[in-house]
């Protein structure tokens, strides 16, 4: 273009330079034939116009080509355009980071993505790869580099590789960063453009489904998925077993995907526990039971399982799970137990059997004896040393009559847990039990203090409940202080659906600290007193304890003691 | 007073008592007695087949008895119309304790009354009241 101007510039001047020269002659030549002035005059005329038409033409000629350029410039312009904005709808709609490494020159630059996925703001980004690497997380960085650089060497075209990518938040995100190489004629690496995903959900989900899958492989409970229904009449066949399954039946993992459940049981396998199965998988329920399966090696192993159906999105059964746990060690113990229990219960019957007999073996004779004594009360005796014989056998006679029927009674109680209780006034209950004992009260007058409190009935067997007081009451007279008048307290208090009475005397009290444990037990005489058998706590805390009371005691040496009686109110 | 009565009992100091008990409070005129339930069934048998025999009004039973118990008696004694064309009522007269015997005897609906052993006049009193 430059040329072509010089060119015409320099024609023209030529031209122009020569035409003067040979009007300069003409006119020198022939002066005198022309008039000088009309020929300047002509001459001029014809150099403007010559001049005017080259001009026109070169210029109009130029032009042309000028519009032209322009339009072409202008398309071209056009097309960089929608290729700029296609490019990042892609990597919009791809939400993918763009990056291209400039190898050479060791120089980054990124798209938007860096700040809308990343959060880094223009001049947060550093310019070349150091700062691409610097931000991959300490522990993917080494393996990512090794790989990356790897591949720049071998220089095949395509690479990626998965890492975490540090936000300008300083969190972290999991990306997938894929790149292609571009290379110069001699093969060498000039320039990497690569495309980063952010899969920060998916590898989160990866790693919660891989964190499920562990309840799957290592439960101690063997778990199996059942597909959703079969075709014949059998439970659905196998998908998953779990290798706590394949330990537990002794089948490899192969042996067990396509089998039906059915495979495992046999014939000692309870026919109506594999109906109700069935049945819950016809009607689609869940179901529970406890069955013996068979291992490889066809040992019996007892189950307890479930099956529980699973639901997809258009709530149609998918498949079934079923959570089985090995038993065979809590059968055995109960079935030991079953069988110590069935022997306990049949020793325990035949000692009370042993204990009736025993008792009716030694009542019998003595209840002739009893009777005949009653006879000689109808005998007038004259010998006085007979007199005091005969005396003499019948006392030991009705004590002997008592501590047998004592004992029959401790055999009665402890052979009826269920007694019958009635409510009762419990002021009529006491005035009922010191009338039983009006003669020996009348002979020792003890100062007796009763406080009801707020308690006025009292639910409680009635037979029992006097037979404890009549046995309190009579122990504090027979073991009473020779120092000091008998003074008895007895406090009743209802708390918290509990009544609860304290029996209290200043009798002579039990040496607890040396009897502790033996107190309330059979056959334990603290005192050396006549008439003493050690039955009767005992058989208090067997009365009290069979109507779901308790008692504890406190004394002390020449003080007294103290009873605390617990009922229940209802 | 009644009549007969008989009281079955391998105990023969029990017997004797019961006798002595008996004509103390004037409970009946005549006692029989079988010292076990098999003998008692021999008894009333031959009471049966004899025409004049008195036929004992009350029967006063023991229970451990060797041979035939007094259940078994009563079961059978029971189970034939022809032992029991009186009715005749029973009392259990026994030193057994066990609830299970109070409770069996209830079952049977010509056993009017468990009684402890010894017996006594004021036991026969309640009895005549009760008759």
């Amino acid at each position: 273009m430059k040329n072509k101007a010089n060119q015409i510039t320099l024609i023209y001047t030529l031209f122009a330079l020569f035409l003067a020269i040979i009007s300069f002659k003409l006119a020198k030549q022939y002066s005198t034939y022309l008039d000088c002035y009309n020929f300047s005059f002509i001459k001029d005329i014809f150099f403007i116009t010559v001049t005017g038409i080259l001009f026109r033409y070169i210029l109009s000629k130029n032009d042309k080509r000028n519009t032209e350029i322009n339009k072409n410039l202008r398309q071209t312009n056009d097309k960089l355009k929608e290729s700029n904005e296609k490019y990042d709808i892609v990597a919009k709609a791809t939400s993918d980071t763009i990056w291209d490494w400039k190898i050479p020159e060791d120089h980054i630059t990124w798209n938007k993505g860096i700040k809308g996925i990343f959060g880094y703001s223009q001049d947060q980004v550093g310019k070349n790869s150091k700062w691409w690497f610097d931000n991959i997380h300490p522990e993917d960085s080494i393996k990512m580099s090794i790989k990356l650089y790897s591949f720049l060497e071998q220089k095949t075209e395509k690479w990626q590789d998965q890492y975490r990518f540090k936000c300008a938040d300083n969190s972290y995100k999991y990306v997938l960063d894929r790149g292609f190489i571009l290379k110069d004629e001699n093969g060498k690496a000039i320039r990497m453009i690569g495309a980063i995903q952010d899969i920060t959900k998916q590898k989160e989900e990866e790693n919660r489904l891989k964190l499920l899958e562990t309840v799957f492989t290592e439960a101690k409970d063997s778990i199996i998925i059942t597909q959703a229904v079969s075709s014949d009449n059998q439970i659905p066949t196998i998908v998953f077993a779990n290798p706590a399954f394949s330990k537990m039946s002794g089948y490899e993992h192969s042996e067990i995907i396509g089998k039906s459940p059915n495979f495992f049981m046999g014939e000692n396998s309870d026919l109506q526990e594999i109906e109700k199965l069935t049945d819950c998988i016809k009607n689609k329920k869940e179901c529970f039971l406890e069955i013996i399966l068979y291992k490889k090696d066809q040992s019996e192993y007892w189950v307890r399982l479930s099956f529980i159906p699973v639901y997809n999105l258009d709530q149609n059964i998918s498949h079934w799970i079923s959570i089985q746990r090995d038993i065979t060690e809590e059968k055995k113990l109960e079935k030991e137990k079953e069988i110590l229990i069935r022997e306990l219960t049949q020793n325990n019957k035949d000692l009370k059997q042993f204990s009736y007999i025993t008792s009716h073996n030694l009542r019998a004779p003595l209840s002739n004896l009893t009777g005949l004594l009653n006879l000689i009360d109808d005998f007038t005796i004259e010998d006085e040393e007979l007199k005091e014989i005969l005396t003499g056998f019948k006392l030991s006679t009705h004590l002997l009559n008592e501590t047998i029927n004592d004992l029959a009674r401790v055999i009665t109680i402890k052979d009826s847990p269920s007694i019958q209780n009635e409510e009762l006034q419990i002021q009529t209950i006491f005035k009922n039990i010191l009338n039983q004992l009006h003669i020996q009260l009348e002979k020792i007058k003890p100062k007796l203090n009763i406080d009801y409190g707020n308690v006025t009935k009292i639910n409680t067997n009635k037979a029992y409940f006097e037979s404890i007081f009549i046995n309190l009451l009579n122990n504090s007279l027979k073991y009473r202080s020779k120092n000091r008048d008998l003074t008895i307290d007895i406090t009743i208090l209802e708390k918290n659906n509990t009544i609860t009475i304290h029996f209290k005397d200043n009798g002579i009290g039990i040496a607890l600290e040396r009897h502790n444990n033996k107190v309330f037990g059979l056959y334990q005489r603290f005192h050396n007193y006549p008439n003493s058998k050690g039955l009767g706590l005992f058989l208090v805390k067997s009365q009290i304890e069979t109507m779901g009371g308790t008692i504890s005691i406190q004394s002390e040496v020449e003080k007294g003691t103290e009873f605390t009686l617990t009922f229940k109110s209802h | 007073m009644l009549e007969l009565i008989m009281c079955v009992d391998d105990d023969p100091i029990s017997l004797m008592l019961f006798k002595k008990v008996v004509n103390k409070a004037l409970f009946a005129n005549e006692i029989i007695n079988a010292t076990n339930g098999e003998e008692a069934i021999i008894l009333f048998n031959t009471i049966n087949n004899t025409t004049n025999l008195k036929k004992p009004q009350l029967i006063f039973l023991d229970l451990n008895m060797p041979l035939m118990s007094g259940w078994e008696f009563l079961d059978l004694f029971n189970a034939s119309n022809f032992f029991n064309l009186n009715n005749t009522k029973v009392i259990i007269l026994t030193s057994t304790i066990d609830p299970e015997d109070i409770k069996k005897s209830k079952s049977y609906s010509n056993v009017i009354e468990f009684l402890s052993k010894p017996i006594t006049i004021e036991m026969l009193d309640y009895l005549k009241s009760k008759i």
